[in-house]
């Protein structure tokens, strides 16, 4: 494990029943600050990789460190770990029996990080910076898919984390609500998050993303920087995929 | 570290349940150490005759009860009846539930096998009863006919004996009063019961008359469970002598047997709405006693049921088996069977006594807790998984996610299913009557035995039984809308 990585998998191997193997020996490093988007076709085993990072999924082979720190070690008190990763999901899964602000305050005071009064304070300004501070007393229900995911990513923010995840986060949404989600993301990566993305958004692993993954199969079949993936991509794989979302 | 957890977050409930119980508790043991628990029937005249409460306190409760009243008095003992079915007081005198029995109780041979008796009070026998227009004139009619009989009873022994020699079936009742109904009714052809109460039924208008002599005589007794409260016994022995020796035995004897004997009371007006208003006071009680059972043990269920339920969704997959197999268990047994079991059977497991709404309580506690359970289980697994992920990448802990998160969108869920079963669990309360809960059901079968207006109580009860779950639902409905906003 190099120290100047923020999180590194090597040779992830996870598979169902252990007959269904759905990621074959997977590795990535992402160094502090960097973006990584991962793209590829569905089925593919990208969500599922992103969700071993934080162990939603177990796997059976490979490490995964955060900060030198290796999950696959079980003496690893996982719920400390994930306190330092955030995860934002395609369908925003926020807590429907709780107002937008005590989604946001819940984990940090309930994890003993900041008391009630510290945590609504903070909760205001990452509602804030996502643009919804006005919605912080209603229940997330009445918000549309949009203004639902911009609170999740607050809600992420509010632990401090030292990595973002995010699973398909504008998938979900109507289109014209795609646009305020990724500029939120756009900020948080220009402020110097280390996240990784799974995304369909094209446009956005390009303008964004310091690397980009291609995963096929069950492994990163390519990566390299936007320009080298969408512009000249090596494998067969990769143009094959970026034809079919580019030129629909 | 989890187990920990898990033990913690059970801790709550487990204490509110043991507080529960012991809350319970006190009402049995209000009487002092020295009452012995004595087991009669219910109304089994002339021996036993409820008052319209479902207690022996009337003026006119019967040969059994004032004899037994006498002794005590003369004896200077305490004694606190329980009220059940004859065949339940011989099981609780056999588990020592009970410390006496007195219940028109013959002295046979099989019986000396596990009990021991007193001596005896009076000499009973067996008479056939056929309904007043029935074509039966002696026992060679009964070829291919139902006749009914009281379950444990002599008579039931009796007509076991002949049964073959006669060609009848035999058809089982727990009480006389509905067993004579039945054949009153045409259900049944003929009854076996016991002499002087089918006799004094008669004269009090059960619409029977008796087919031949009374047969298979055989001497009454108090009796004790074998080799156990012998000084019990031998207060009994002492009284009795007495009542002999002063007369007194002859005179209450005489009081129910003789030509002269007391009636029922006569119930003046038997419209519905007389019979409500003379037995307002018994309804009412039995009523109140249905709503605590159902209360108190849709309390002590929700708390079985939330253990259960957590267990069932616990992190720890050996909790999900436990769960599985407590909630497969107490669903799979009768509530009637899990009553007796526990009422009957926990005391030898025990070594002591358990009260009687107690025994209730921890029937519905642990039938209507497995459903419950079931329940809570579903209410938790239906909530979206979405919900678990996002409070775990929060690094919320199981338990913690499971109670902030989870829990509260599930309970929501639930309530629809939670209010059905607590409708469930009123209704439920009627088998209790089994073991002599008086309830609501238990009380209108004690007031059918003295008005013999089956058809017109009935009636009343299952309207009481009625307006109390509309007016259940319409306060659940309320609370159910109340939550929404």
């Amino acid at each position: 494990m190099e120290e100047k990585y923020k999180v590194q998998v090597t040779d992830l191997h996870k598979s169902y029943d252990g007959v269904h193997e759905v990621i074959k020996g997977a590795s990535l490093d992402v160094a502090p600050s960097e973006v990584v988007c991962i793209i590829g076709p569905s089925g593919s085993g990208k969500s599922t990789f992103l969700r071993c990072i934080n162990k939603l999924e177990d796997f059976q082979d490979g490490h995964i460190y955060l900060d030198g720190v290796d999950l696959a070690d079980p003496k690893v008190d996982i719920n400390k770990m994930r306190e330092k990763i955030g995860m934002v999901f395609q369908h925003f899964n926020l807590f429907p029996n709780m107002t937008v602000l005590e989604n946001i305050t819940l984990a940090p005071v309930e994890l003993g990080k900041e008391d009630k009064e510290t945590a609504i304070k903070e909760a205001h300004k990452y509602l804030q910076m996502v643009n919804m501070d006005d919605k912080a007393d209603v229940k997330p229900t009445t918000l549309s898919g949009g203004q639902q995911q911009r609170v999740a990513i607050a809600r992420a923010l509010a632990m401090k984390p030292d990595v973002m995840l995010f699973d398909e986060p504008t998938s979900a949404l109507d289109p014209e609500m795609v646009g305020d989600v990724l500029n939120v993301m756009k900020k948080l990566a220009q402020e110097g998050m280390t996240m990784i993305v799974v995304t369909h958004e094209m446009g956005f692993a390009k303008q964004v993303a310091d690397k980009v993954a291609f995963f096929y199969g069950g492994v990163i079949k390519e990566l390299g920087t936007p320009e080298e993936i969408f512009d000249h991509p090596q494998e067969e794989e990769t143009k094959n995929f970026l034809n079919k979302v580019l030129n629909i | 570290m989890h187990l920990k957890k898990l033990r913690k977050l059970l801790l709550l409930p487990v204490s509110l349940l043991i507080a529960a119980l012991f809350l319970t508790a006190p009402k049995a043991q209000a009487a002092s150490k020295k009452t012995y628990i004595i087991g009669t029937d219910q109304t089994f005249k002339p021996f036993e005759i409820q008052d319209k409460d479902g207690t022996y306190n009337g003026k006119n409760p019967g040969i059994d009860i004032e004899i037994l009243r006498e002794i005590a008095k003369h004896e200077n003992f305490k004694y606190e009846l329980k009220i059940m079915s004859f065949n339940a007081d011989v099981q609780a005198l056999q588990s020592g539930q009970i410390d006496g029995m007195i219940a028109g109780m013959s002295v046979t041979e099989e019986r000396k096998k596990t009990i021991d008796f007193s001596n005896s009070y009076y000499t009973d026998g067996v008479c056939l009863a056929v309904a007043k227009d029935s074509k039966i004139t002696s026992m060679k009619d009964l070829k291919g006919k139902t006749v009914n009989v009281k379950t444990g009873t002599t008579s039931a022994i009796y007509a076991k004996s002949i049964q073959k020699k006669y060609g009848f079936k035999l058809k089982y009742y727990t009480n006389s009063n509905t067993s004579w109904a039945d054949v009153k009714a045409g259900n049944a052809d003929a009854c076996f019961d016991d002499g002087p109460s089918l006799r004094y039924g008669i004269a009090n208008g059960t619409g029977l008359r008796i087919v031949g002599k009374q047969v298979s005589n055989a001497p009454l007794a108090f009796a004790v469970k074998k080799g156990e409260n012998q000084e019990l016994l031998k207060m009994f022995n002492d009284g009795l002598a007495w009542l002999k020796k002063t007369g007194r035995l002859k005179k209450i004897v005489n009081k129910y047997t003789s030509k002269k004997a007391v009636k029922s009371q006569v119930v003046a007006d038997t419209s519905i709405l007389g019979l409500i208003k003379d037995n307002a006071g018994a309804l009412l009680q039995g009523l109140w006693m249905t709503i605590e059972l159902s209360i108190v043990g849709i309390l002590a269920a929700l708390v079985f049921g939330l253990i259960l339920g957590i267990m069932g969704i616990a992190e720890h997959k050996f909790w999900h088996g436990l769960a599985n197999v407590i909630i497969y268990i107490f669903r799979g047994i009768p509530m009637m069977v899990l009553a007796f079991f526990i009422y009957i059977g926990m005391p030898t497991l025990l070594g002591h006594k358990l009260p009687l709404f107690t025994a209730g309580i921890l029937t519905l506690m642990l039938d209507e807790g497995a459903y419950i359970g079931a329940i809570v289980r579903g209410g938790f697994e239906s909530v979206d998984v979405g919900q678990w992920e996002a409070a775990r990448s929060l690094g919320l802990p199981y338990y913690k996610a499971l109670w902030k998160v989870v829990a509260p969108q599930g309970f929501k869920l639930m309530i629809p299913s939670l209010v059905n079963q607590f409708i469930i669990t009123l209704k439920d309360t009627s088998i209790l009557s089994a073991i002599g809960v008086m309830d609501l059901t238990q009380t209108g079968a004690n007031l059918i035995a003295q008005n013999f207006q089956g058809f017109k109580m009935w009636l009343i009860i299952a309207v009481i039984y009625l307006i109390i779950i509309t007016l259940l639902t319409w306060l659940s409905n309320y609370i159910q809308k109340k939550m929404q906003h």
